[in-house]
């Protein structure tokens, strides 16, 4: 679910940028270092604006300034339960992965219907019921997520799509 | 044991009549059993003949003797059916007022029944109906008698019957009507017509359904205490036996019964059971009921391994239930783990039962042999005495037997057969090298086995595939056995799978010995707090949960998922190797949801570690005691972690070149070449070696090595530069800020007019012709024909492979380099990062600029050759605007503005330029969506954040770093030293990148042009830029000063300006 979340963060300016623009780059570099990252609960999509830009310390020993920021992210927090859409990566006997803009989530054939089942000989290898459903990698599929596991800057997660409105999007 | 006893406890119908032998075999188990309720029934049946006497009479009369036992061959024989009715009617004479009747004559006839019980008297005629045939043979002609006079009443019930069904019986009121008794003789007359087994069928359709329920309704108001034995019923005696043999001999006394069934000597004893078990008190006994000792001595008579002459024992009837309480034996079943207490040797081993006895005394079950082959089994002790057996000696260790072994030692006692590889040695079996024996089960310890993982590992590997085949089902139930060391601890949450309060779910409050306190927290009893015993209960994980392995599993330690869950086993994905594993829902614990790396000490997953002064490796996989560590060639070994000699740190800062020669460092996205291509982010670079990772496979935890020079990069992490150490101050420079950001992204316009490679002398830098001189004759896009000259032959080589030369010096030269600012431009910052590109560039150009100070000549000069090319040059370089300012004084140039007007046209896509920035910001934040966005800020030089961003959208801009930053020079990424020499031709020689690109490189660059224009010649031209970008002083210092001020130190002028916009960029981007 993707959320407006006001962050805070501490930026490093180095000295040699000091002088008259250096709001600009205290924002630039802090959009430049959070972007993208994950927290470990949440991914950071895009920062919509910063605030409350602190004046500069230096730092003894390193002369570098730290600023403390305010800015309002566009956050995106998986959850247990969330149905998404995913395209997949990569197939394999046990299952599944597949990716849910950064996140990585599992499928395991424990949780693909009885009649989805791994088609090695295909190549790619796939998971097929032999009709319209095709899962290989590429293939847009719809996946609920039933467990989360977050770590130092890295989601994972596994998903089923034993289930109503799950599975492949492109039969 | 009885044959009267009907096995079922309801009084079904097929029971009652089923053919003797068929009931015997029940009760055979049933007696092993000893089910108190089922030797209850027997009584009953035995002292009630009575009602089914008479319906038996009332129906086949006229058919077939009254002797019951010549009916019960027939009815086994043919109409299943038929016994349907009659039992129906038997029902019904007791149910109904009939039945009274019947019974009071019962009574009289009976002296020793007199209870006024009715329930008592039910049991009586029970026994009575099956009874018969072995004792009660002075009231068989009472009986006669009886039925005799209820035959008229069968007919009213046979009325009954037929007309209404039995159920409405109650109400069927006006039966005398004539009419219906002929319906009824009608009917009957077809019923006799039709053969035996249709009818069976009709009646078995009829009344069929109903008797399970109406015989458990029966049981159901007969209380317990009623069915305990008095005085009245049979006495049972306890029969000398020879132990073991307590099965056989009530197998016997079965079959004697069937022999004499119906004969005038039938057996007057009315039970036989034994309860002989391995660890029993009861064994060597068999136990008989009758009526009388005599009646045992009689039966038993002439049978084998029972002394009924020696001591008979009456059972007390209090003590007659206690006899036939069941006790739940540990059952052995195939598979199953159990330990040997005998013979000394083996004590305390574990083995695994193959197979039991019929007669359940023995098991064979197979275990590690503890062999010395002989050495010491001579039976005379080291110091030449005779050894007393039984002392067990020192044990040998436990071993699979070794078929070579013993050959070696003891030829003589080795007998077997290689292919199936069973051996007899010493007198022993060996299947498999397991030993294999058939053992009592006395001599066996079945509860408490605990086999330890290590234990059944040994037995699992050994066959012969060498795969495990754990049978987990029998190791689950060696292991509920001890289900004490199921430890439940508050906060769990349980399930409670048997017993009374079975479904109910809850958490655990309190955990007291044996007894769990569970607060409800799903279904009616929500919120309530139960206490339940903690057998029954399970932990209960769902779909999703995070969980770690605990207790004696094997994955102990583990931490995973849980993806599926089938009874009390749960399979979880494992978070550091995402392989599925399956364990006992009791060995898990639920865990948070943090995902912990596995580590051992100081070594973690993924560490990469010095294993000895050659070999390092990366560990894949942590034990409890040992590592699994994917060594540089590729093998995975199982270290302990002392014998690791140390971690090696992560070098961040490490190198290494790939296939083409450009640099890889850690997280680079790389791909094998050839073999598997596999393809994979770099984790670790040793030497010459990469240790990659990659999420396709589960093998090694994903985690492969190859050497570097094996793989070509696919996508490079993050800016070059910052990677060197320090910040990257360019990018945040606020004088490279200032100036706008188009330049930065101008690819080389198209180059006009013919290559200016072409009849360039070159020398081939690789290949089979690898340091030979040439001249180039013709070129493509990519590759130049090159005439030898040692050999008067015409070659095709890549250009990226020719380095051009001076015709007359011989000093390398960069034949593009004149373009100038166009190369600069065209080169971005990835140009200006390459160090080794600095050489040439400087050789080439500054120099000459500086000496020239004018211009034409200086770049006649770069040029090498005169001004055309000079010219060509320029039409090359993106910067041609700028080189016309400089250049302007020549008439040519202006012919070439012109062109440059139409270039101006490009002022147009000049004002895109920041369009294409902010366009390329979008897929900036695609790239976010894919997940590896990070790079894309990651690079501080623009050049290198481009092209690494790049690659996040893959798709079309794919080749991408080069097609972002150089054009066409496909090595952008290696902004080393070759990169930059190859590049710098590819962006001059090749109009051919993207159009989008070269499109707003002009109008870039048209803005200037006017500046430079109003002030001419080379200062003009410095000046040009100057005014172009307000940073003038910055820029005009670059010239000469530049070279030196020149954060990169080699560029001069050009670089700056070309650097200038980048940075401007940058900072648009942002």
């Amino acid at each position: 679910m993707f959320f407006l979340h006001n962050l805070e963060r501490r930026v490093l300016l180095h000295p040699s940028y000091f002088g008259k623009n250096m709001t600009e780059l205290v924002t630039t570099k802090l959009v430049k270092d959070v972007e993208g990252t994950c927290t470990g609960d949440y991914y950071i999509i895009a920062i919509m604006d910063t605030f409350d830009l602190s004046e500069g310390r230096i730092l003894p020993g390193s002369g570098m300034a730290e600023f403390t920021v305010g800015y309002r992210a566009v956050v995106w927090r998986p959850f247990k339960g969330e149905v998404v859409d995913t395209i997949c990566t990569s197939v394999n006997q046990h299952g599944f992965f597949a990716n849910a803009g950064p996140l990585s989530i599992f499928v395991s054939s424990h949780l693909i219907p009885d009649e989805i089942t791994y088609d090695a000989n295909a190549t790619p290898p796939q998971y097929t019921n032999h009709s319209d459903i095709v899962i290989e990698p590429g293939t847009h599929v719809r996946i609920k997520i039933i467990g989360l596991r977050t770590g130092v800057g890295e989601m994972f997660a596994i998903g089923k799509i034993d289930g109503d409105y799950l599975g492949c999007l492109q039969a | 044991m009885a044959d009267n006893h009907y096995g079922g406890d309801s009084e079904s119908e097929d029971d009652n009549f089923n053919p003797a032998p068929a009931d015997l075999s029940d009760e055979e188990n049933e007696a092993e059993n000893s089910s108190p309720r089922v030797s209850r029934k027997n009584d009953h049946r035995s002292s009630s003949p009575v009602a089914e006497e008479e319906h038996d009479e009332d129906e086949d009369e006229d058919e077939r003797p009254s002797n019951r036992t010549t009916k019960r061959p027939r009815i086994a024989a043919d109409d299943e059916g038929g016994e349907d009715e009659e039992e129906e009617e038997d029902e019904d004479d007791e149910g109904g007022g009939h039945g009274d009747d019947d019974e009071e004559d019962e009574e009289d006839e009976e002296d020793e029944d007199d209870e006024d019980d009715v329930q008592h008297r039910h049991r009586r005629k029970r026994r009575k109906n099956a009874g018969p045939n072995f004792f009660d043979i002075e009231a068989e002609v009472d009986d006669e008698d009886e039925a005799e006079d209820d035959e008229r009443d069968g007919e009213e019930i046979e009325d009954f019957i037929d007309n209404a069904h039995p159920d409405d019986i109650a109400d069927s009121g006006g039966m005398n009507d004539d009419r219906r008794h002929r319906d009824l003789d009608r009917r009957r007359e077809l019923e006799a017509s039709l053969d035996a087994e249709k009818q069976a069928e009709i009646l078995r359709e009829r009344y069929g359904k109903r008797a399970p329920a109406r015989g458990y309704g029966d049981m159901a108001v007969v209380p317990k205490r009623l069915l305990l034995p008095s005085v009245d019923d049979p006495g049972i005696w306890a029969v000398r036996c020879k132990e073991g043999k307590e099965r056989e001999v009530v197998f016997s006394i079965i079959r004697r019964v069937e022999e004499r069934l119906g004969t005038k000597n039938e057996l007057p004893i009315t039970a036989a059971f034994e309860r002989a078990g391995p660890n029993s008190v009861m064994k060597g006994y068999v136990y008989i009921e009758a009526r009388r000792q005599n009646d045992i001595l009689l039966s038993l008579d002439g049978i084998l391994n029972v002394y009924p002459r020696t001591k008979m024992d009456l059972v007390p009837i209090k003590d007659m239930p206690d006899l036939l309480r069941v006790i739940k034996t540990p059952s052995l079943t195939p598979g199953a783990w159990v330990r040997m207490k005998r013979p000394a040797k083996h004590a305390g081993d574990l083995a695994q039962v193959l197979d039991v006895t019929e007669n359940g005394l023995e098991a064979r079950v197979r275990f590690i042999p503890r062999l010395d082959y002989g050495v010491r089994d001579d039976g005379i002790g080291p110091d030449g005495k005779r050894k007393r057996p039984g002392l067990p000696g020192p044990r040998p260790p436990q071993r699979l037997f070794s078929e070579a072994e013993a050959r070696k030692k003891n030829p003589r006692n080795l007998q077997g057969n290689p292919q199936t590889n069973s051996w007899t040695f010493m007198g022993d079996e060996f299947e498999n090298g397991f030993q294999v024996r058939d053992i009592k089960i006395q001599l066996l310890d079945v509860k408490d086995v605990n086999p330890t993982l290590e234990e059944v590992t040994r037995f699992a590997g050994g066959s012969e595939d060498g795969t495990e085949n754990l049978d987990l089902k029998a190791l689950a139930a060696s292991l509920k056995d001890s289900g004490a060391n199921v430890a439940y601890v508050p906060g769990d949450v349980i399930e409670v799978y048997e017993g009374e309060q079975r479904g109910v779910v809850g958490k655990a409050v309190d955990v007291r010995g044996d007894i769990v306190t569970l607060r409800v927290t799903e279904g009616n009893l929500a919120g309530q707090t139960i206490e339940v015993p903690n057998k029954g209960l399970r932990k209960m994980f769902k779909l999703g949960d995070h969980v770690k392995v605990i207790g004696g599993s094997r994955f102990r330690d583990e931490v995973g998922m849980v993806v599926k869950i089938s009874q009390d086993r749960v399979t979880l994905l494992t978070d550091q190797t995402n392989t599925e594993v399956t364990v006992f829902s009791k060995d898990l614990r639920a865990a948070s949801d943090i995902g912990g790396q596995g580590s051992l000490g100081q070594y973690s997953l993924l560490d990469l570690v010095q294993l000895d002064a050659t070999t390092v490796g990366c560990i894949v996989k942590v034990d409890r005691e040992s590592l699994g560590v994917l060594d540089q060639n590729g093998e995975v070994r199982q270290v302990m972690p002392s014998q690791i000699t140390n971690k090696l740190p992560k070098r961040r800062t490490a190198v290494a070149a790939d296939r083409s020669g450009s640099e890889i460092r850690l997280d680079d996205v790389v791909r094998e070449y050839g073999g598997q291509q596999r393809q994979g982010k770099i984790l670790h670079i040793h030497r010459s070696f990469v240790f990659l990772h990659t999420n396709t496979t589960n093998e090694n935890a994903g985690v492969f090595v190859t050497r570097a020079g094996n793989v070509n990069t696919i996508a490079a992490k993050g800016g070059r530069i910052n990677s060197q150490g320090g910040p990257d101050l360019s990018a945040m420079n606020p004088a490279m800020k200032r100036n706008p950001a188009e330049n930065n992204r101008m690819a080389p316009p198209k180059s006009f007019g013919p290559d200016r490679a072409i009849n360039q002398t070159v020398t081939i830098r690789r290949g089979g012709y690898k340091g030979l001189l040439g001249i180039v004759k013709d070129t493509t896009d990519t590759h130049a024909r090159v005439e030898l000259h040692t050999k008067s032959k015409i070659i095709t080589v890549p250009k990226a492979d020719l380095a051009f030369k001076d015709k007359v010096t011989g000093k390398p030269i960069d034949i593009y380099s004149r373009g100038g600012r166009g190369g600069f431009g065209g080169s971005g910052r990835g140009g200006y990062s390459s160090g080794s590109g600095r050489g040439d560039w400087s050789g080439g150009r500054t120099p000459v600029a500086s000496a020239t100070g004018g211009r034409t000549p200086a770049w006649g000069a770069a040029s090498s050759s005169s001004r055309t090319p000079a010219w060509s040059s320029n039409a090359s370089g993106a910067r041609t605007p700028a080189w016309q300012d400089g250049s302007r004084t020549a008439n040519p140039y202006d012919g070439n503005r012109t062109a440059y007007g139409g270039a101006t046209a490009y002022g147009g896509s000049g004002g895109r330029t920041p369009a294409w920035n902010s366009g390329s910001k979008t897929p900036a934040h695609d790239g976010f969506g894919h997940g590896s966005k990070t790079p894309a800020y990651g690079g501080s030089g623009s050049g290198d954040t481009w092209g690494s961003k790049t690659p996040a959208y893959g798709g079309g801009l794919s080749a991408p770093t080069p097609a972002a930053s150089g054009g066409d020079w496909g090595y952008t990424p290696g902004p080393s030293g070759h990169a930059f020499d190859a590049p710098t031709p590819g962006a001059g020689l090749s109009a051919p990148t993207p159009g989008a690109l070269n499109a707003p490189t002009p109008g870039a660059y048209t803005a200037p042009t006017p500046g430079p224009i109003s002030a001419p010649t080379p200062g003009a031209w410095q000046g040009g830029w100057g005014g172009d970008t307000a940073p003038t002083p910055a820029v005009g210092a670059p010239t000469p000063a530049a070279t030196g001020s020149g954060y990169y130190g080699a560029p001069t002028p050009a670089p700056y300006p070309a650097e200038t916009p980048a940075g401007g960029g940058y900072e648009d981007d942002d």
